[in-house]
């Protein structure tokens, strides 16, 4: 890229070198960009080399649940499947819950590299989306804020969106989930959208752009290119979200798609408005505007006063309330108990962002004041995102994820414009201190060694895409400057430096700045975020150990149970059980039914024999707990039991809370309440417990059980994972009821019944 | 005659009896009617008890009372104490209080809200055995003593006061409160005067806007404007808004001595994020100044110190971010190094 330096050639010279340059230029941007995509795709594999190329967590297992049914049965099955296999008995339809966007795309892949031959599996295709995604996302941020501030900024903010750690956190392979692609999306859509063509993205972006037509309008930058390239935007971006099921006519109906059709109305009024100034005579159209005004404020002010009364009678104003509490930070906490619940929802503390931009966090300053310098309106369209995404990422933790690629673009251009500068006054002092007359010449050699030393380190991908936009973006610069002559720009060169050592010490310093957040970066991925939990790992003092026993169980279950059995679990562990054991369950993360989800909270909360009626009239066989007491797992169902006592409380109010709590206290050992005892989930994690160690020690809840030796009545242990953390149960034939009716004839009636009784159980697959 | 006496007593008994009955229904619907009307004469509907009305509508009415008092315990010279929260809670007691009235459109009877105060009402507090506020209690129809037969309201719900009072009126009366009536954000007389105000002034903006001299058309507006957002968020100020987090705590062992910075992930005290904000912020001021302003200043004396400044500056500001940050969270930040060269 460092091509000689021109000025002293001819101009036909010139103009060949600068194509060849640019040339050069452009191939080795390819290639800076092909190691910025491996890059971001191979960050992100640490959860594939520390542990395995698994799925992660839970609704990813739902994601990939439903790409295998597409990869099978094709899109027009999807599109009208019905789940049978989930919310027993009412299921659930599939096709036009969700939305479709991830699936399709990992199906695409999936059946384009089986076309090519290329046999993968679904799994493997599902681990790997997310990775592929993140590559194509930093490709995506290069050509956005190529079209703010020039190729080097682009490539600097695509190296550091390949590696930032918020993005990591929602992409690393495995975690299959809509973020992943999301992101890429949202940045791809802005830079069609500044390339004056585009398409229809979600909420965010549905708000953000006509923001950003109305702050055109209000400055004074209408033009006809804004108008293409928002009319079709709105009109063709409704109809097709229309097209989602999911979405359907909530394209029209909700308020959040509001703004976008308020500045669709008000940028075709701007338009008329210029349209009718271009044909008439401006003291006619003075006359014109002041009738138009006079008569439209009127009609405005009736509109505005109709709208306000419609939308003020709906109880939430039209809002849904996860965005009101973006606008109202406080309304959530006042009102939605169950938005503020989240910890995804919580307003983030400072740590929370250096922990997921890092450094970048030192720089966007700096990038903001670089896109008003000057103000295009591309860059003006970067200063409203990081300016909208930062603020709603104060509001809630989780849009750190929208804020991290704004800060990317907005650090990269300020890296970008600092080594500009630092590496120009560099050269040109060097330069200067050698003859004046060869000034140019000098130039050339100086800038030529210098890229060979820069190829020489390029060993750190992030040095190198710093490095060397730095230089391009200069080049650039100097295309202006070539015209007037070499004396003039050797003047304005000399204003333009910066003394030698400072440059120098800066440099240094922002290159040292760079590599703290590599560092950072990677041991977030390797470290923080790369966790699948569906396998756990504990390092102790004699080694690693592996806990497999999620997969374990469910593997029993595919392989030890009936096809159309009944598993019923909390609903946490819902998705995995139908995806991994492919069994029918009662409940799952899809909680779109509260009473369901109660029923089977208040089965956990009953005791033994209540349990039993509740789970045999839901036709469940099995009933999954997981316990963490053994290995110390804190996620375990003991402790999210008073979430279940709660939500089965608020339905069927004979579960009182209070009653499974000593003084205020939820405790498991002797002090706990009676019912506590004799609920079922405890009797269900505790059973046998007292055989691993002689005690009953639990290790999450560091204390010893109340109730150490019981036997269960109703349920009959089926199967025990290694280290205990799932624990399966069969409910027991129901008998009961016949030894109570016919108490005379008992050995008679149950020798003889138990025979068909048997049969009944066991009952055959229908379809094996 | 013996039976005519005996008829004479029994007639006389069911006569008495019968208005001794009248007697009480007539001095319950009295009660209640008093109640009524102090509820009527309240704004929100909360009747404000003294020692005196305590007895007349508790202590001295028999069991069981037609209705059902709830009561919040309130002390005016404790208002100022903000980890109370008092005049908080008496604004949601308040609130529901309204709510339930407006729901059951005036015509309960069952359930009224009282407030106490410590200072004209000392007697009060100690017949219920209340030391310590805030205290809410319910004192049933049937409640003779009020230390034993109360029910007081758990301490964990006033964090949440409005959704945890509402359940235990539900679970205790059955009585059922209903939708909680929001006072609007702006009242009808504002929503006027901003209307009003907006009317007359939009022809003035519309003026400006179309010659283009607003402040609007400044980009300096809008670059501080960006900047302010940028410092406003990345200091955490949303958290210390939405939990009300205090500036910083003070010493529990020192009382002389400030907390400033608190350890730990969840948390963080105001002036705690605005340092850490700035020092955010303040490098990237730097940078941009030594890239777009220092570049072009001719004074090359200048230009040396404004560097040596901004350096020193910088790297100090992320030093003691990285700093900070380590002590905080307690991550353990490392490298992964070749294992050679260990």
């Amino acid at each position: 890229m460092a091509a000689p330096e021109t000025s002293t050639a001819a101009v036909p010279t010139l103009y060949t070198n600068n194509t060849l340059r640019n040339a050069f230029g452009g191939v080795l941007s390819f290639f800076i960009l092909l190691l910025i995509g491996v890059m971001a795709f191979s960050i992100r594999l640490f959860s594939v080399i520390k542990y395995e190329s698994v799925i992660h967590e839970f609704d990813p297992y739902f994601n990939y649940r439903v790409t295998q049914f597409l990869a099978k049965n094709g899109i027009y099955e999807f599109w009208n499947w019905f789940d049978d296999r989930t919310w027993y008995p009412l299921g659930r339809v599939i096709g036009g819950t969700v939305y479709p966007g991830l699936t399709l795309t990992a199906g695409t892949i999936w059946w384009l590299l089986n076309s090519l031959n290329i046999p993968l599996s679904v799994e493997t295709v599902c681990v790997f989306t997310a990775p592929i995604f993140s590559a194509f996302a930093s490709w995506a941020t290069y050509l956005l804020t190529k079209e703010v501030k020039g190729t080097g900024a682009g490539l600097t903010a695509a190296a550091l969106l390949a590696m930032v750690p918020s993005y990591i956190s929602r992409s690393v392979a495995g975690s299959y989930d809509n973020e992943a692609v999301a992101i890429f999306a949202l940045i791809f859509t802005f830079y069609l959208y500044i390339k004056v063509c585009s398409w229809g993205g979600y909420t965010f972006i549905i708000n953000l752009i006509p923001m950003h037509v109305l702050l055109c309008i209000v400055t004074g930058r209408f033009s006809s290119r804004l108008y293409i390239a928002y009319a079709p935007l709105v009109v063709l971006g409704t109809l097709l979200a229309a097209l989602v099921p999911v979405v359907g006519f909530n394209a029209v109906m909700t308020s959040e798609h509001f703004a976008s059709f308020l500045v669709f109305i008000i940028i075709h009024v701007v338009a008329f408005v210029y349209y009718i100034k271009g044909i008439l005579s401006p003291k006619m159209f003075k006359v014109a505007v002041t009738l138009v005004v006079s008569v439209g404020l009127a009609v405005c002010c009736a509109v505005i006063a109709v709208l306000i009364a419609l939308v003020a009678s709906s109880p939430t104003k039209g809002w849904s309330g996860r965005s009101l509490s973006l606008l109202d930070p406080t309304y959530a906490s006042k009102y939605i108990p169950i938005i503020a619940s989240v910890s995804e929802h919580q307003p983030p503390t400072w740590p929370s962002y250096f922990m997921d931009i890092n450094v970048l966090a030192f720089l966007v300053p700096a990038g903001i004041i670089a896109c008003f310098l000057p103000l295009s309106d591309a860059s003006s369209f970067v200063v409203l995102y990081i300016a909208t995404s930062v603020y709603f990422s104060g509001v809630m933790v989780r849009l750190m994820l929208v804020l991290a690629p704004a800060a990317c673009i907005t650090s990269g251009i300020a890296l970008s414009q600092a080594f500009d500068v630092f590496t120009g006054s560099i050269k040109f002092q060097l330069t200067g201190a050698s003859s004046n007359t060869e000034v140019d010449a000098a130039e050339t050699s100086s800038s030529t060694a210098e890229s060979q030393t820069d190829a020489v380190k390029t060993e750190k991908p992030e040095e190198t895409a710093k490095n060397r936009p730095s230089r391009k973006s200069k080049k650039k610069e100097r295309e202006h400057g070539e015209k007037p002559s070499t004396k003039a720009k050797a003047e304005k060169k000399r204003l333009l430096a910066l003394p030698l050592e400072s440059s120098v010490i800066s440099l240094l310093l922002l290159v040292l700045l760079g590599a703290f957040y590599v560092v950072h970066c990677v041991w977030a991925a390797a470290e923080a975020y790369s966790a699948p939990s569906i396998v756990l790992t504990s390092r102790s003092h004699d080694g690693l150990h592996v806990f497999d026993d999620f997969r374990e169980a469910y593997a029993w279950l595919r392989h030890n149970t009936d096809v159309d059995d009944k598993v019923a679990s909390w609903w946490d562990y819902g998705y995995q059980t139908t995806a991994m054991a492919n069994r029918t369950v009662i409940v799952d993360n899809n909680t779109w039914n509260n009473t369901h989800i109660a029923t089977v909270g208040t089965a956990m909360s009953s005791p033994e024999r209540a349990a039993w009626e509740i789970f045999h009239s839901l036709d469940v066989k099995y009933v999954l707990v997981v316990f963490g007491g053994l290995v110390g797992y804190p996620s375990d169902d003991i402790n999210k039991f008073l979430w279940m006592v709660r939500i089965g409380g608020g339905v069927f109010p004979h579960i009182k809370e209070p009653d499974y709590l000593r003084d205020g206290q939820y405790r498991i050992d002797s002090q706990a309440t009676p019912t506590m005892l004799n609920c079922l989930m405890y009797k269900l994690s505790y059973y046998r417990f007292v055989e691993t160690d002689g005690k009953g020690f639990d290790r999450v809840r560091q204390t010893e059980i109340g109730k150490k030796y019981f036997k269960l009545t109703h349920f009959e242990e089926a199967f025990t994972t290694h280290h205990w953390m799932v624990r399966i149960y069969k409910l027991k034939p129901p008998k009961n009821r016949i030894r109570g009716k016919t108490k005379k004839s008992k050995s008679k009636t149950s020798s003889t019944t138990s025979g068909p009784k048997r049969s009944g159980t066991k009952k055959k697959n229908p379809w094996q | 005659m013996a039976i005519s006496y005996i008829h004479l007593f029994i007639l006389s008994f069911i006569s008495t009896s019968r208005f001794l009955v009248i007697s009480k229904a007539g001095a319950e619907s009295e009660l209640v009617a008093y109640l009524l009307t102090l509820q009527s004469q309240s704004e929100s509907g909360v009747i404000h008890l003294n020692d005196r009305t305590v007895s007349k509508f508790i202590t001295s009415t028999k069991t069981p009372r037609p209705y059902s008092l709830l009561i919040f315990f309130d002390a005016i010279p404790l208002h100022d104490k903000s980890d109370l929260r008092l005049p908080v809670l008496v604004h949601d007691f308040a609130l529901v209080a309204s709510s339930f009235i407006a729901n059951h459109n005036g015509s309960n009877t069952k359930l009224f809200f009282c407030d106490l105060e410590f200072r004209e009402s000392q007697s009060s507090f100690k017949l219920f055995d209340v030391n310590s506020l805030p205290n809410i209690y319910l004192v049933g129809p049937d409640a003779e003593s009020l230390k034993d037969d109360t029910e007081q309201m758990e301490q964990s719900g006033f964090t949440r006061l409005i959704e945890s009072l509402v359940e235990f009126i539900e679970s205790r009366t059955q009585l059922t409160v209903g939708p909680i009536h929001h006072s609007p954000v702006i009242s009808k007389k504002q929503m006027v005067l901003i209307i009003g105000f907006l009317l007359i002034w939009s022809p003035f903006a519309a003026r400006k806007i179309f010659a283009g001299e607003t402040m609007f058309h400044n980009p300096r507006i809008w670059l501080s404007g960006a900047i302010f957002v940028y410092f406003f968020s990345v200091s955490g100020a949303m958290h210390i808004i939405i939990r009300k987090m205090p500036m910083f705590l003070m010493d529990r062992e020192d009382p002389n001595k400030l907390i400033f910075f608190y350890q730990g992930t969840g948390v963080q005290l105001g002036l705690e994020g605005f340092m850490v904000g700035f020092l955010y912020t303040i490098v990237g001021l730097l940078l941009a100044v030594v890239t777009h302003v220092l570049v072009y200043v001719k004074d090359l004396k200048t230009k040396r110190i404004g560097m040596l400044f901004s350096i020193f500056v910088s790297f100090w500001a992320v030093k003691q971010v990285i700093f900070l940050d380590n002590w905080k969270t307690r991550y353990a930040i490392h490298g992964f190094w070749p294992s050679r060269w260990n």
